[in-house]
């Protein structure tokens, strides 16, 4: 399955919700949309999920030698944004419609649910109504209801919201789960730690427009606002001393350590001719900036009132 | 052509509103409510009762199986304390130049039997004065039989059994409406309000659900009037039992009921339709006014009660053939007047077309409306929705 959008736009009244926004997912990738509210995520979703359509912009998907505008919906697996199943149903018996609707028999409805209600330690309060489960077992459910027709896409618009880190651990290892089964993932989120363990590719988003998009380590790499390394001196230096090098930007005592910030344009093997003029290194270590930060980073250039 | 997916919908929203055990219970109960009225009916029956009634003396009257007359050896005042201070007495009579004067303690409803008696009495009285012999009498009293011809051979008559399949057939699609009115608001805005709108729309086309739902809360209507239908039958029959003529069905027009079944069936479907289409523009039912909207549908069964006395007139053949009432006017103008068998086929067929259009309306406004939250559209966005052709 490959997953081609060109510059898809979309207006709401006065709203320029995406603006030209063109991304790539192949199959059995893990695809993540990043940005604060508003930043044009669900737009992009509910484009994807056939809700709505690209003002301009196309859509194409190929699967198994077809070609569609369209994601189909015999496809795809949806979670949405705005959530909720029948509460006064049991957990087997809104799984069964959903899956029959799907176009799966009762019985190969009931294998496929056995088998994630396990993964969710679910087994036992099957036939309990939605309504008496907390709200992190209720979204369990629903993640269940996307994918239990095994679809080639699987959407899921803010999956970690209103889990406790426990429940987002597990969400996490059903990501992989559904990665190993060869399904691809397309998710939203604002949880950064998680994303940053799960995702092959993502676009960081903020008023509809793409900010950063690659691989972690390829964003990283456009991201240069900060790049920090982390050293330790045999003998005593003072701050005054780094700051006065040409190659650092800010230089930040950590216990033993210092935490220096590098100017821009200054490559790290330059900053560390400069720093061996002040004495013998015992300790150096490259900082990678999290996902967090680089997020941040990003909203604050794009965004800086949004950031602040 | 109707999906796979609607009728696994059209499953789901019938079982979801049919609790067979709460609905058994329901009956039991109307059942037993019936029965306590008809206990204390029976127990407070004072015509089953005895009465003494102290009458003057020489006021010849005989004794019925309710009233016991007697001429007390005491005077009036007598009468009355000992009526007033034991129960000698149930009334005391007396009377005056212009007639009688009851005197009893309070209002009781075996006084009305009891003047009853008293004008039959006088009647007599008046009429031996008169040298009438009972026979003449009886005849005086006699109600005069006032038959009327119709020369129209295709009327069956008035208040006649037909009027009776008619009313019934009425009373059962008001039923049949009232249940799915009920069931479609509920099942509608409850999917927005619980937020299952989009996970399903990532599953079926707004035409596919909205397919399901009026077929399911159709079929729902329909085992509701079914039911009352049985449950009309089996009162009469229960009725009929404690009656003199016993228990006959006969009257029931079958070719009448046949026809019935297609013309609710489609009748239902149309309504639900709107229904459903009306409920996908309500963001919550509690504030919205739209809901009230519904109501049109009980039109056609009003509009058929009004001229159900003029099987033949302009109005019931306009109704009976317009296909938004002429599922209620043609099984009713059927049952009371023979029409030609062209008649309720091309009713039905005219219908049936209105209901796929109705239907695909239905699915446009569903379409979007399901999408709208927070915001209500307004009668003109609903109409420009129904009219345009996007389904998807």
């Amino acid at each position: 399955m490959q997953l081609i959008v060109t510059a898809i736009s979309k207006a709401y009244a006065n709203v320029q919700a995406v603006n030209k926004v063109s991304f790539q997912i192949n199959s059995g990738e893990i695809f993540a949309l990043l940005g604060p509210n508003g930043a044009g995520k669900s737009s992009i979703i509910r484009m994807l999920v056939g809700m709505t359509k690209p003002d301009s912009g196309s859509i194409l998907i190929s699967f198994q030698d077809q070609h569609y505008d369209h994601v189909p919906r015999r496809l795809l697996g949806y979670l949405p944004e705005d959530r909720g199943l029948y509460p006064d149903k049991s957990i087997e018996k809104n799984l069964l419609y959903l899956a029959q609707l799907h176009g799966l028999s009762k019985a190969q409805a009931l294998v496929e649910m056995d088998t994630w209600l396990q993964v969710f330690e679910l087994t036992e309060r099957r036939h309990d109504e939605l309504k008496q489960l907390s709200k992190g077992n209720q979204q369990k459910v629903q993640l269940i209801a996307a994918v239990l027709h095994k679809p080639a896409l699987v959407i899921l618009d803010e999956p970690f919201s209103g889990l406790d880190p426990i429940n987002q651990e597990k969400v996490v290892e059903f990501l992989k789960q559904l990665k190993a089964r060869g399904m691809t993932v397309i998710l939203s989120a604002h949880q950064m730690a998680m994303v940053e363990k799960l995702a092959d590719h993502m676009l960081l988003m903020a008023q509809g427009q793409v900010v950063l998009a690659g691989t972690l380590e390829q964003i990283r790499g456009q991201s240069v606002d900060k790049r920090q390394l982390k050293v330790a001196f045999e003998g005593a230096v003072s701050a005054e001393h780094l700051q006065q090098l040409p190659a650092i930007a800010e230089a930040a005592a950590d216990g033993r350590h210092w935490l220096l910030t590098l100017a821009e344009a200054v490559t790290v093997s330059q900053c560390l001719q400069q720093l061996l003029q002040l004495g013998e290194l015992t300790q150096v270590e490259m900082q990678n900036t999290d996902l967090h930060q680089l997020y941040l980073a990003a909203m604050a250039k794009h965004q800086p009132e949004a950031a602040a | 052509m109707i999906s796979r997916q609607s009728l696994i919908v059209a499953k789901w929203e019938f079982l979801r509103f049919f609790k067979w055990k709460q609905q058994l219970i329901s009956y039991l109960l109307m059942l037993a409510v019936m029965a306590a009225v008809a206990l204390w009916s029976y127990f407070t029956d004072e015509s089953r009762q005895q009465y003494r009634i102290a009458v003057p003396a020489g006021f010849n009257i005989a004794n019925t199986e309710q009233f016991q007359f007697q001429r007390p050896g005491i005077s009036l005042p007598q009468q009355l304390a000992q009526m007033q201070t034991d129960d000698s007495w149930h009334a005391v009579l007396t009377e005056q130049t212009d007639g009688i004067v009851i005197h009893t303690l309070t209002g009781k409803k075996w006084l009305l039997q009891l003047e009853q008696v008293l004008q039959q009495h006088y009647r007599k009285l008046a009429a031996t004065q008169m040298g009438l012999d009972e026979t003449q009498l009886a005849r005086l009293e006699q109600p005069v039989t006032i038959d009327t011809d119709f020369l129209d051979q295709n009327y069956k008559g008035k208040d006649t059994p037909e009027k009776m399949i008619a009313m019934g057939a009425l009373i059962l699609l008001f039923v049949g409406l009232s249940t799915a009115f009920g069931q479609v608001l509920v099942s509608v805005t409850g999917e927005k309000q619980q937020r299952v709108t989009e996970q399903l729309y990532a599953i079926l086309t707004p035409q596919q659900w909205m397919d399901g739902k009026v077929l399911g809360h159709s079929f729902s209507a329909l085992k509701a009037m079914v039911t009352s239908g049985l449950v009309m039958v089996l009162v009469f029959t229960v009725v009929s039992l404690f009656g003199e003529k016993g228990v006959d069905l006969s009257w029931i027009n079958l070719s009448v009921v046949l026809w019935l079944i297609p013309f609710a069936l489609l009748g239902v479907v149309l309504c639900a339709a709107f229904m459903g289409a009306v409920a996908a523009s309500i963001d919550d039912p509690n504030t919205s006014g739209k809901g009230a909207v519904m109501m049109i549908t009980w039109l056609p069964m009003v509009f058929t009660f009004l001229v159900i006395d003029s099987p033949s007139g302009w109005a019931m053949t306009l109704l009976s053939f317009l296909p938004l009432t002429s599922f209620a006017a043609m099984p009713v103008k059927m049952a009371m007047v023979d029409v030609a068998w062209w008649q309720p086929l091309l009713s039905l067929l005219l219908l049936l077309a209105t209901v796929w259009w109705m239907r695909r309306l239905a699915g446009r406004v569903f379409l979007r409306g399901m999408q709208m939250y927070g915001k209500e559209p307004s009668w003109g966005e609903i109409v420009r929705w129904a009219l345009s052709n996007k389904t998807e």
